[in-house]
């Protein structure tokens, strides 16, 4: 019988730094984990603890995932002392992830904030390699300041793309930054796109999700194209241990992404 | 089914255990003072108290184990305990419901919990008749009469000269069919006895009810939606936060998964968790859904009330009152089931 609750071995083959608070780990499963962009994994230190984290790297590579990690707690605060060749455990993926085919001719929009960046880059991924099936792209992110801004040189390399059309803010400026200085929702007015037949997916803090998730219905995105990446305390990953409940669903199982339409009468959503 | 009308002589009923503790190791019900509660069978048959209520441990303790290893470091396999399967005896109705709860969170959905599906296929549940009802016992309110109707191997209901059988299950036939020696046939007055007895001890069930004005579950529809803050807030004021009420539900079934390092090797173990601690929903980056106890206790209710009715078509409440005899805050939840109903 199947035990869910089991992590496979997994080799840690780079620790990378990308902020003062985030790395990311490229890790090696012994046995395949494959998984569609949304989805998400509980990584766990052997004999210390485990959490739930949504990769960063591209789906369609089997042979590893990349998982960025900001630390926050006691979990993450042990994930940042990990090398090269250290063993952890992994479980998973869960969830669903994205709906890539329902987006499909559609012009979509990808807002993010902060460590939401890491979901958003494997969803990026997968647009990248559905060039040309979506009728346009548009990324906007926001960091609280330069020194947090991940993925600096991937997104410098993304701005050159035809088929994306991406801006970047920082909360604080400083002399480090020279692009625009402002909330993320301050950079989605000159998306030229017809609002409510447009697809949005946002994925941040929670309150970044809250003021983004307001900002694009006043725009005109309808609530029913709006996907929201909810951080809730998944833990089993199978609907079982109860901690990551949301009314009738469970985050770990129906989500971690919900489209804003399923859940937006709910309270906590935002907690 | 021919079965269904036998009875087991109390003369023969320690040979039954005995002939039970071959196969499993025997839970059996006794009593001490005013408390009934469940002991290993070690040889002592005349401790053993097949009637009354319910015991102060709820049954699920012996499918899901309030501690237990789950994975041993990344071996790919389902860790055992080496205890042979448990045989649990004198198991009332109302904790025969929380399977209803417990059955569809582990065991039929889509990704099963194999620690729990293994111990409902091994364990043989032989249960009982109440043959009393005390104060805090109000089942009937939830739709479950104070004798076992489903969800059983075994039913035995006490009368004077022994115990009138019921196979419920396949396993419970078969084990009244391989032991001619120890089941006669029940007389129809035998039968009526039990009757009787059933009849009487609803009696003593309804006149809780009564007295503690407990409404029944057919009221129960939206009363969580329809209620005000206020209200959680007074029936929270004096709890502790000691999860006894989450430990002592025989619906309950919330766990925590941690590591911890045994030696070289390491292990995750599971134990049972509780919704009313602060931490329960927090996120490591800090949110935290319900940071205030009255919310935590509102959730409480929603989650028996409102979320498994909706899910599952039932509601997580066995009328067991284990609850209330557990509260240090003496929360009552026959009294807020009142207050939720007369509000709506």
């Amino acid at each position: 019988m199947n035990n869910p609750y089991r992590p496979i071995e997994t080799e840690v083959l780079e620790v990378i730094p990308e902020t003062p608070t985030i790395k990311t780990l490229r890790l090696k499963p012994k046995e395949e984990i494959s998984f569609k962009a949304g989805q998400f994994i509980e990584l766990s230190i052997p004999g210390v603890g485990e959490g739930p984290f949504t990769p960063s790297s591209r789906s369609s590579v089997k042979e590893e995932l990349h998982v960025s990690i900001m630390k926050v707690g006691k979990v993450t605060e042990r994930v940042h002392q990990l090398k090269e060749g250290d063993i952890v455990g992994l479980r998973g993926p869960f969830g669903n992830g994205y709906p890539l085919d329902e987006f499909k001719g559609k012009d979509v929009l990808v807002v993010g904030g902060g460590c939401g960046f890491a979901p958003l880059r494997s969803l990026m991924y997968s647009f990248f390699e559905m060039s040309g099936e979506l009728k346009s792209l548009y990324f906007r992110g926001g960091c609280r300041t330069s020194k947090e801004m991940v993925f600096k040189d991937e997104t410098a390399e993304w701005a050159k793309r035809k088929d994306l059309n991406l801006r970047l803010t920082v909360d604080k400026g400083d002399e480090t930054w020279k692009g625009h200085v402002g909330l993320v929702t301050t950079i989605l007015d000159d998306v030229k796109i017809h609002y409510p037949e447009g697809i949005a997916i946002v994925c941040g803090p929670p309150i970044m999700m809250k003021f983004a998730t307001l900002k694009l219905l006043e725009m005109g995105f309808q609530d029913k194209n709006i996907y929201l990446s909810m951080e809730k305390n998944m833990s089993c990953g199978i609907g079982k241990c109860g901690h990551c409940r949301l009314d009738v669903y469970y985050a770990c199982k129906h989500g971690p992404v919900f489209r804003y339409d399923k859940i937006k009468h709910l309270k906590e959503i935002w907690d | 089914m021919m079965t269904s009308q036998k009875i087991l002589k109390k003369a023969k009923f320690s040979d039954f255990i005995k002939l039970l503790s071959d196969d499993y190791e025997v839970y059996v019900p006794v009593k001490k003072g005013n408390h009934r509660y469940l002991k290993k069978y070690a040889g002592n048959v005349d401790e053993i108290v097949i009637g009354e209520v319910r015991p102060v441990e709820p049954l699920k303790a012996f499918f899901s184990r309030a501690r237990e290893v789950v994975a041993h470091g990344f071996k790919n396999d389902v860790p055992r305990p080496d205890n042979k399967p448990y045989a649990i005896i004198g198991v009332k109705a109302c904790d025969l419901k929380g399977f209803k709860i417990q059955d569809f969170v582990f065991a039929n959905s889509d990704e099963q919990d194999p620690f729990y599906a293994r111990n409902r296929a091994e364990n043989l549940i032989v249960s009982a008749d109440c043959t009393c009802a005390i104060d805090t016992c109000f089942c009937l309110a939830l739709g479950i009469q104070p004798f076992p109707e489903e969800n059983f191997d075994i039913n035995l209901s006490q009368i004077e000269d022994g115990f009138v059988v019921q196979a419920g299950s396949d396993k419970g036939r078969a084990l009244v069919e391989k032991n001619p020696s120890l089941f006669e046939n029940a007389s129809d007055g035998q039968v009526r006895a039990r009757d009787q007895q059933r009849s009487r001890v609803r009696g003593l069930v309804e006149t809780n009810i009564k007295e503690h004005e407990v409404p029944h579950q057919d009221r129960f529809k939206d009363i969580i939606k329809n209620s005000e803050s206020a209200l959680w807030e007074e029936e929270s004021r004096t709890c502790v936060e000691c999860g006894a009420c989450n430990t002592i539900c025989p619906t309950c079934h919330c766990f925590l998964l941690y590591d911890q390092k045994v030696g070289e090797s390491t292990q995750r173990f599971r134990i049972w968790d509780s919704c009313m601690i602060k931490d329960f929903a927090r996120v490591a980056g800090g949110g935290n859904p319900r940071p205030k106890l009255w919310m935590r206790l509102r959730n409480r209710f929603e989650k028996k009330f409102d979320y498994f009715p909706r899910v599952s078509g039932v509601y997580a409440c066995t009328g067991c009152g284990r609850c209330i005899s557990a509260c240090p805050a003496e929360i009552d939840i026959r009294k807020v089931l009142k207050k939720l109903v007369d509000n709506k």
